[in-house]
């Protein structure tokens, strides 16, 4: 790995000039002869850089400004204010090494044609992206091994279950070999287990070939499982850039201590705030400072069975992070 | 050669598309008969009334109607679907994925949809073309020949330019479909030599809407009229649409980059 980072972005920013109108018919119909704009700052003043082999989770509420982020970085927008170099080159200049370098997954967005076997739209990437049939063999049948793409291939996209047309849209996207790889939502509306396996797959990638990743999701799961680093934004702005361990010991003041005791129905909201009392079990959540402090009056004072500490969910922190 | 391998595998991939839905090629080919059937009736009424019509004879208005065929079915065939599609693309965000490809952009738009079935118009109207011209005797030599493929290939550029200039506007309004169906039925009015028409109308179909470029000025080469000044005008206009329309496609771009979300 060299130390020349894969990715960085310098002051980024990018403001929109929206249409604006009132609602209503008139309104309507005078926008046809006059339009009125306003401008909207959808990504303010954001810096970071990603090093090659790096797997970055980048989250933010819905319009934080993520997937405008990421079509800067791709090359599908031109920034308003700031730098971003890509491997190398300035995205939106669309040099056909960079984009012979990186990738793009939309989860909402499919590219593969609904009404051919998924083998022919790869076809097509295969033709457009100049690969040799042979290194097309290899990537395919690495992806498919991976992927358990074999069955899938000679059927038509629209027979495809939503898991099974993401898999392949993964792998299409995948066919060149790229260096860097832009995923937007990738496991949008999977069920638990394809989302695993899709999360699984993009994990021992990154392993194979050092990919540079970022990575959009609105299931922590997703990153906790993929990235040690996530950067945050919201309204546009950066809130947090850094290992997910800290993003938790900084963000959360709290830990949560879970008892089980021998006795029932104990009232433990002296020794901290009691989220839920079930049975023999008591769940509470405490000042981080005074964890050591609460852990030890629990064990001395009651005929405690087992006890354990425990940083609050990843979703809580977030929303911590984004009340703030 | 990297340009004429991407057009083979859409072509290919134009074909397995249209394999999903068989019937359509027995319905295309239906339509094509019938469109051809009621445009010879037409020609056969009008001429049993008189001998020429604005100076041309029944047989080179057959040939007319060869070349209105062929080039409809070209148009039908790549330009209007892949056209069309880009429309419905950059409406669905799907654009996105045409930008991240190493390839020239405007060139994989022009031919992301190729709805091959209207290959039938294509050889029916090549077939009409052939058919008059054997009628006629076989009588036009190399110079006629040339002149006509010549003109063909610059009133086709015309058309796809003036088409893509059409679609473009797509960066700027999203919704412009309706565009493509004032064309359609400009179009045809080049069924017949556009001499014919009044001269307001005339000047629309050469300048404004250049239908007269793709059909009637081949078909003129055909049949011996094409004066050099009509040969002039098709390459110059070819040369000034082709470079305006790229021109026009790179501002759309920029425009699709600056603001779209």
């Amino acid at each position: 790995m060299s130390n020349i980072p894969d990715i960085t972005v310098q002051n980024l920013g990018k403001t929109y000039e929206v249409p604006q109108r009132e609602p209503g018919l008139g309104a309507a119909i005078k926008s046809l002869v006059s339009r009125t704009t306003r401008d909207v700052e959808a990504v303010k003043n954001i810096s970071f850089d990603v090093a090659p082999g790096e797997i970055v989770g980048f989250l933010g509420p819905n319009g934080a400004g993520k997937t405008t982020t990421l079509k800067m970085l791709s090359g599908l927008l031109h920034p308003t204010a700031g730098e971003i170099s890509v491997i190398g080159h300035t995205p939106y200049a669309r040099h056909k090494d960079f984009l012979n370098r990186i990738t793009l997954v939309m989860g909402q967005r499919n590219q593969l044609m609904w009404d051919i076997p998924v083998a022919d739209s790869f076809e097509r990437n295969r033709a457009i992206y100049r690969i040799s049939h042979d290194e097309y063999k290899k990537t395919l049948d690495e992806l498919s091994t991976l992927l358990d793409l074999s069955d899938l291939l000679s059927k038509p996209v629209r027979n495809l279950s939503l898991g099974e047309r993401m898999k392949c849209e993964i792998a299409a996207a995948l066919l060149h070999r790229p260096q860097v790889l832009f995923l937007d939502e990738p496991t949008i509306g999977l069920d638990v287990t394809m989302q695993r396996r899709i999360r699984a797959f993009l994990g021992e990638y990154n392993r194979r070939h050092s990919a540079t990743v970022l990575l959009t999701s609105h299931y922590m799961a997703d990153v906790e499982a993929l990235c040690k680093r996530v950067i945050i934004i919201h309204h546009g702005e950066l809130l947090f850039d850094g290992d997910l361990n800290a993003l938790i010991e900084r963000f959360s003041p709290h830990k949560t201590i879970v008892v089980d005791l021998e006795t029932e129905r104990a009232d433990l909201s002296s020794y901290g705030e009691v989220i839920t009392a079930e049975g023999n079990s008591v769940t509470l959540r405490v000042p981080k400072t005074k964890t050591a402090d609460v852990t030890g009056k629990l064990l001395a004072n009651l005929p405690v069975i087992d006890l354990t500490v425990e940083d609050p969910p990843i979703e809580e922190v977030i929303e911590q992070v984004f009340s703030n | 050669m990297y340009y004429l391998k991407l057009i083979w595998t859409f072509f290919r991939i134009g074909i397995l598309n249209e394999m999903a839905y068989r019937v359509n090629f027995y319905v295309q080919l239906l339509q094509s008969l019938l469109n051809l059937g009621t445009a010879i009736a037409g020609l056969a009424i009008v001429f049993s009334h008189t001998d020429t019509l604005g100076g041309w004879q029944a047989v080179d208005i057959l040939a007319l109607l060869g070349v209105f065929m062929f080039v409809g079915g070209v148009i039908g065939m790549v330009i209007n679907p892949s056209m069309s599609q880009l429309m419905d693309d950059v409406l669905r965000g799907l654009f996105d994925y045409t930008l991240t490809k190493p390839c020239d952009a405007q060139f994989l738009a022009s031919i992301s949809q190729i709805r091959i079935w209207r290959l039938t118009d294509i050889l029916l109207g090549a077939g009409v073309l052939i058919a008059a011209l054997i009628y006629r005797g076989l009588d036009i030599g190399p110079r006629e020949a040339l002149a006509f493929a010549f003109v063909l290939c610059t009133g086709g550029s015309i058309i796809y330019s003036f088409w893509l200039m059409l679609a473009t506007l797509t960066f700027w309004f999203l919704r412009i479909e309706n565009i493509l169906h004032i064309f359609q039925s400009m179009y045809e009015a080049g069924r017949w030599p556009i001499g014919i028409y009044p001269h307001w109308l005339r000047y629309i179909l050469t300048f404004l809407v250049p239908v007269a470029f793709a059909i009637t000025v081949p078909a003129e080469a055909l049949s011996g009229r094409l004066t050099p000044e009509s040969m002039v005008t098709s390459s110059l206009l070819c040369a000034i649409l082709i470079a305006f329309s790229r021109w026009f496609w790179k501002r759309g771009l920029k425009n699709y980059s600056g603001a779209s979300a």
